[in-house]
């Protein structure tokens, strides 16, 4: 089919589309009732909709490659386990297209993890945690090699290797269904509640221990496959008294300019290659440096291949430690993404040169920099009982800064085994509670609003217009104090005045308006924790406080939610733990 | 082999048939929107489409088909007749495992694991459609195959040959208008009015053929 | 575009599960799965790649939705 066709049927399309709605308009208008973008006419039978109850010891939420060994670890250690899942196993998240993970190898490697994490801790301007760095490289090669031996490395898809380990130990798992709500009654952490959107029924977990393996999130950007993560552990947890960091980070990756929005083609053939493994290579990638140079000289940006020595000269911005800093303007490559077979990160991003543009992955932070923050080194957060592993765990692995290549994917597999275990033994001592009727419908209520809004704003519109607010480059990544709050007053009244409103016409909807929801508070965090930090390191770039201050920021930032309901702020020092 | 001797001369008074089973269908491959793809997997696609045409056409390449037969001998259109279908018959066979060909040449599912797939996917009706219609062309090649063996009256083999290639031509273009992926408006169309005439003409000399004189009274 | 076309589906719904944004459902009259919100595309292939019958066909482009003062 030639382009031209293809225009010429879409156009015809389009036009019936255009020709039956403006019939449609004109009919629903002259009954004298709301125009057809103003009413919402939900397409589910609200008032059928079921409600089921399932029980377990340990919840796993999420099944990428953190959720997988949570699972699995969980059940080893003798908890009874269930899975759920927004998407498929192994099919959703950042999980799918992570093709390089990092083992240590000791027999392969000639620094020793002492050295490893001493150099991830100069990259990362000590903004790593080391305890986490630790148990990355110590756990990185035992989990590697049961990934192999249920086929990890055998195809470009992980479904099949995820279900065997999973399948073996009869862990059920639950399917596109959407958690939006952790449960806590009496103080106590009771379990989780969301709904399927095949079954269309509402559902409630009681569960003696939940484990988030939700990943990180974004806003929806265009460009990077993260339009399914919406931190919606993050503010799952933040809602019942959870303390959260790392918003202030920034994921620097670049898009293609040209089809800015497809991730695939913009990674070339990567993700349908297999994964392989990597060695240590320790660096300071996907920070905002390109950003700075983008914002500084202006579009197009273009990056050349390898050695073309397409330097461009810019004074300021980003500091790199002397020792991290690539030669020849090396862009961030695609660090963990990177293809095992081919090219070795270097030159331009994946999908070759030509101009590029930013805010590919808009939103989400360093991996494993944001997320629930640890209480200790088995993945714990401050709420007994509630765990959280992989990009949902601030638990400042890499640092602020993407630093080896590969980890963030052993990460996400060591942190899960840990938090797996973690909370298997914590089940041992507890007895599950019941979740009161009260709390079920009061629960209920607030899943199903946007399906019951007469009016409203739709999940849609809502995400672009926050788009629009928050992913500019003189925004998000080249941050000065009154461009970030200017945006947190447009944040702010989204947050007030549009979040209460969304409505969801079916059950994709309600999916979008949940996400739509939790996205708004995260740019909140992101905005404000961005004001609070008054200096600049690793992936944080304030124009108006560009050097490091490592008299008032050697700290971390932890955000909670105040008695009174409002966004609290806290300085947690580096290389202590969360009191 | 005098197939291929007075190769040339058939093929001219072939050419009617050869335009409608071959050129049609290539006509309408090349004019439909369907997606484009690897030339390796747009020729695996026109071969299938192609062999699914010719033996449509077989209903055409017989003693059914008195214009033909008047031109060239019978034993040719036989011949004719039986190339076709033991080779086409083949290469429809292998169709199944043409479509998860492209499989042994990337990274995600296996051959295998797709193939088990497509063969328990048994609430597609094109898939159980696709699968009685494979069978019947089972019995079709074997018995033809043993036509001799059979020790059936010419007729009555004739008959059940007719009916059996009746019922797969239904059965099979049902699966191909329900499942395939080149399925369009004028390839449904197309198909219709070649399987409805072809059924006519066969039909018409199975049921009216004790009274000749029917036919020659038209 | 992003996703453009299902032709040849067999119902199997490995890309209905295995799509990680919801853009793809299973018709229930015709057993086959129908492209039902493109606008969430991501354009990461994964349907096309779990797709048995490589039925899926995806454009690199994206056509985004114009900005409206209300919606």
């Amino acid at each position: 089919m030639t382009e031209s066709k293809r225009k010429n049927s879409i156009s015809r399309r389009s036009f019936i589309a255009l020709a039956g709605g403006a019939a449609g308009a004109a009919a629903v208008a002259s009954l004298g009732l709301h125009l057809d973008w103003e009413t919402n006419n939900p397409k589910v039978d609200i008032d059928a909709l079921g409600l089921d109850t399932f029980k377990t010891e340990v919840l796993v939420i999420g099944s990428g490659m953190a959720g997988l060994f949570a699972a699995v670890k969980a059940h080893d250690a003798g908890a009874k386990v269930l899975m759920v899942s927004k998407g498929r196993l192994g099919s959703s998240g950042l999980t799918p297209f992570a093709k390089g993970i990092f083992a240590y190898d000791p027999a392969k490697e000639t620094l020793s993890i002492d050295e490893f994490v001493a150099a991830v801790s100069r990259s990362a301007l000590g903004t790593n945690n080391p305890v986490y760095t630790r148990q990355m490289a110590e756990h990185s090669l035992a989990r590697v090699n049961e990934l192999k031996e249920w086929g990890f490395f055998d195809s470009t898809l992980y479904n099949k290797s995820f279900s065997k380990p999973i399948e073996e130990r009869n862990i059920p798992i639950q399917e596109r269904v959407t958690i939006t709500h952790l449960v806590k009654e009496n103080n106590k952490l009771v379990g989780a509640a969301g709904f399927s959107i095949d079954k269309e029924k509402v559902i409630i977990y009681e569960a003696k221990s939940i484990i988030l393996c939700t990943g990180s999130g974004g806003f929806k950007p265009n460009g990077f496959p993260i339009c399914d993560l919406t931190h919606d552990g993050t503010v799952m947890a933040y809602n019942i008294g959870a303390k959260v960091t790392g918003k202030e980070w920034n994921d620097g990756h670049p898009g293609k300019a040209k089809n800015a929005a497809a991730c695939y083609d913009g990674w070339g053939d990567m993700f349908e290659q297999k994964p392989g493994t990597t060695g240590i290579e320790v660096h300071h990638d996907l920070g905002v440096d390109m950003n700075y140079v983008a914002y500084t000289n202006g579009s197009p940006l273009k990056m050349g291949p390898p050695g073309s020595g397409e330097k461009t000269e810019v004074s300021g911005g980003p500091f790199v430690p002397e020792e991290f800093s690539r030669q020849n303007s090396k862009p961030p490559d695609n660090g963990d993404r990177k293809p095992p077979k081919g090219g070795h990160g270097d030159g331009a991003p994946p999908g070759m040169g030509g101009s590029i543009v930013g805010g590919s992955s808009a939103g989400m932070a360093i991996h494993k920099s944001e997320g629930l923050v640890p209480i200790n080194d088995q993945c714990e957060s401050n709420i007994p009982g509630l765990y959280a592993a992989g990009d949902a765990l601030g638990s400042y692995m890499s640092g602020g800064i993407y630093t080896q290549i590969g980890s963030s994917l052993s990460g996400s597999a060591v942190q899960g085994g840990v938090a797996g275990e973690a909370a298997a033994n914590y089940c041992k001592n507890v007895e599950i509670s019941h979740i009161s009727t009260s709390k079920i419908e009061e629960i209920q209520e607030e899943i199903l609003a946007p399906l019951k809004r007469e009016a409203g704003y739709s999940p849609a519109w809502v995400t672009q217009t926050l788009q629009g607010i928050v992913i500019p480059n003189f925004v998000l990544y080249i941050k000065k104090e009154n461009m970030l709050k200017a945006a947190l007053a447009y944040v702010e009244e989204l947050r007030d005045h549009h979040m209460p409103m969304l409505r969801a016409a079916n059950m994709h909807e309600l999916r979008l308006a949940h996400e739509t929801a939790n996205m708004i508070v995260s740019a909140e965090m992101k905005l404000k924790a961005s004001l609070m930090r008054k200096e600049s390191r690793c992936s944080h770039y304030r124009l108006d406080y560009p050097e490091m201050d490592p008299e008032n920021w050697e700290a971390w930032i932890n955000i909670f939610k105040g008695d009174d309901g409002t966004m609290q702020f806290e300085k947690q020092p580096f290389n202590s733990w969360s009191a | 082999m005098g197939l291929i001797m007075n190769k040339e001369s058939k093929i001219y008074k072939l050419l009617p048939l050869i335009l409608v089973f071959v050129g049609v269908p290539l006509l309408l491959w090349a004019l439909g929107e369907f997606p484009k793809r690897s030339v390796f997997k747009e020729l695996l696609s026109l071969i299938i489409i192609l062999t699914f045409s010719l033996l449509l056409g077989q209903f055409f390449l017989t003693r059914t088909n008195k214009i033909l037969v008047k031109q060239i001998k019978m034993s040719s259109v036989l011949k004719i007749h039986k190339f076709i279908g033991y080779v086409f018959i083949i290469i429809i066979m292998a169709h199944p495992f043409f479509i998860i060909l492209p499989k042994f040449f990337d990274n995600t599912k296996t051959p295998f694991e797709a193939f088990t797939i497509l063969l328990t996917s048994f609430n597609s009706l094109g898939i159980v459609l696709g699968m009685v219609a494979y069978m019947i062309m089972l019995i079709i090649l074997i018995t033809s195959f043993f036509r001799f063996k059979l020790h059936l009256q010419y007729r009555t083999w004739r008959k059940v040959h007719g009916y059996l290639a009746m019922l797969f031509i239904i059965t099979a273009t049902s699966h191909v208008i329900n499942i395939g992926r080149y399925n369009s408006t004028s390839f449904s169309i197309y198909y219709l009015i070649v399987v409805a005439s072809g059924i006519f003409y066969l039909l018409r000399i199975y049921l009216f053929k004790s009274t000749k004189k029917v036919i020659k009274n038209d | 575009m992003s996703i453009v076309s299902i032709n040849g589906c067999i119902g199997c719904e490995e890309c209905i599960k295995s799509c990680p944004t919801d853009v793809i459902r299973l018709n229930r009259d015709t057993k086959k799965a129908e492209i039902l919100y493109p606008e969430d595309c991501q354009i990461c292939h994964l349907c096309r790649m779990y797709c048995p019958v490589d039925a899926i066909t995806i454009s690199p482009e994206k056509s985004i939705p114009v900005i409206v003062s209300w919606g």
